[in-house]
């Protein structure tokens, strides 16, 4: 299953915050595609994945100023 | 010579824009995730200033003596000041970069910053910060002093505990961050796209805070990065109209925002963004709550946090403590409280619902 969550417009740390709020509702294996444009979040988001153990399957800059990451709970 | 400044403050602003350096998040950070990476690469920088601007005080470069301490208003500003950053979702330093990263809410930050430390030092609360730099004044700032030994019986220890810390740090078991897929090349790649690694940023800021002591001494100016005073030197200037208020700090915070905007645009970062509501009050408010704080504690996250601890003084680490326990004490009310709220509310629904 995969789920999208929006937080363009939220400055950190609230974009993180988020990520990890959604994903304690998810099963393992399922998706999570978090898009963001604050830009702390390239940083603090990929960091907080790889630490909790998470699988990345994409992370890419999609326009000026916004991201997308695909990550797959553990 | 208020033009090295300038190049200064731009250097700054880039290195940060692109380091993603921000203390604010760091604090925060070490309580709400119980990660201190950002604190250990801000005690690097911390290091990497001392050494420096120690030894060219001890080759006679310039002088410099750090006063006498208002322990109190130290105090009491730093924890006013560390709520006031996670309000406005930044310190100082990090809404002038921000700023130049497009984000409207920073601007809101900036200006409730701006304005509050205009009145604190110029304006109807001045008699008040008067007084309070007045009460409990310790005589001597110096933490060397104090103890009437030399600078480096403590720098070199501090220098000896931060070379464990980062060695701790650099050989602990990596986990790889994924990292965005590459779209450009050679130099570009690694100024405009590549992720800084923590502690090469935090190297960089030493320098560059190290850098700026022999640059503004050569203006008059005998002090290091500074971002309060300056900021209000801004609005002073443009309200009175007195060249006396432009000097070498207030080119550095442009430069900080110009180098930002340089280094936010050529990375493809830089956008208009607008917050909400909520998002914008919470700017003005941190911002008015840094301003009150900055002015009493006689600097913020960068005066007190990175220049005064590196000159070794009372008031830059009883400040960078106090300013710590501020972003804390914001940070449950902001990021903890709600969430065990939200928890505890959706526990019950699902006993309810069975």
């Amino acid at each position: 299953m995969e789920k999208k969550l929006e937080v363009k417009g939220m400055v950190c740390p609230f974009p993180l915050i988020e990520a990890q709020q959604a994903i304690e509702e998810l099963k393992s294996g399922d998706v999570l595609v978090v898009e963001f444009d604050c830009t702390q979040g390239t940083e603090s988001i990929p960091t907080w994945a790889a630490e909790a153990g998470h699988t990345v399957t994409n992370f890419e800059q999609i326009d000026e100023a916004a991201w997308i990451i695909s990550i797959q709970k553990k | 010579m208020i033009i090295t400044g300038l190049l200064c403050g731009a250097l700054l602003g880039f290195v940060m824009q692109r380091g993603r350096f921000c203390l604010t998040g760091g604090f925060r950070d070490m309580y709400i995730a119980k990660n201190n990476r950002i604190f250990y690469a801000l005690l690097l920088a911390i290091a990497v200033q001392s050494v420096g601007v120690f030894l060219l005080i001890d080759f006679g470069v310039f002088e410099y003596s750090a006063g006498s301490l208002p322990i109190l208003a130290v105090i009491i500003g730093s924890f006013i000041f560390g709520i006031g950053i996670i309000l406005a979702g930044g310190c100082a330093t990090g809404t002038w970069y921000r700023a130049g990263e497009g984000l409207i809410g920073s601007w809101i930050a900036l200006a409730g910053y701006m304005l509050m430390s205009t009145i604190m030092k110029s304006g109807i609360l001045a008699p008040f910060n008067q007084r309070a730099q007045e009460t409990a004044v310790l005589p001597s700032n110096s933490i060397a002093e104090t103890f009437g030994i030399n600078h480096w019986v403590i720098i070199i220890p501090f220098v000896v505990i931060v070379g464990v810390i980062l060695y701790k740090q650099l050989t602990k078991p990596k986990v790889v961050i994924p990292s965005l897929k590459p779209k450009r090349t050679g130099l570009a790649h690694i100024l405009f796209e590549k992720r800084w690694n923590p502690f090469v940023t935090a190297t960089l800021i030493g320098l560059i805070a190290f850098i700026a002591w022999p640059l503004s001494a050569a203006t008059g100016r005998v002090f290091g990065l500074g971002i309060t005073t300056p900021s209000a030197n801004i609005l002073q200037y443009l309200t009175t109209g007195d060249k006396g208020f432009l000097n070498w700090g207030v080119f550095l915070v442009l430069g900080i925002f110009a180098g930002s905007f340089f280094a936010a645009k050529a990375s493809k970062e830089f956008r208009f963004r607008m917050p909400d509501v909520k998002t914008g009050i919470n700017s003005f408010i941190g911002g008015n709550l840094m301003g009150i704080g900055a002015s009493l504690a006689g600097g913020c996250s960068i005066g007190n946090g990175l220049v005064m601890t590196a000159m070794m003084t009372w008031q830059g680490w009883i400040g960078l403590v106090f300013m710590i326990l501020g972003t804390w004490t914001a940070s449950y009310f902001v990021f903890v409280r709600p969430r065990q709220k939200a928890k505890a509310a959706k526990l019950k629904e699902q006993i309810s619902a069975v």
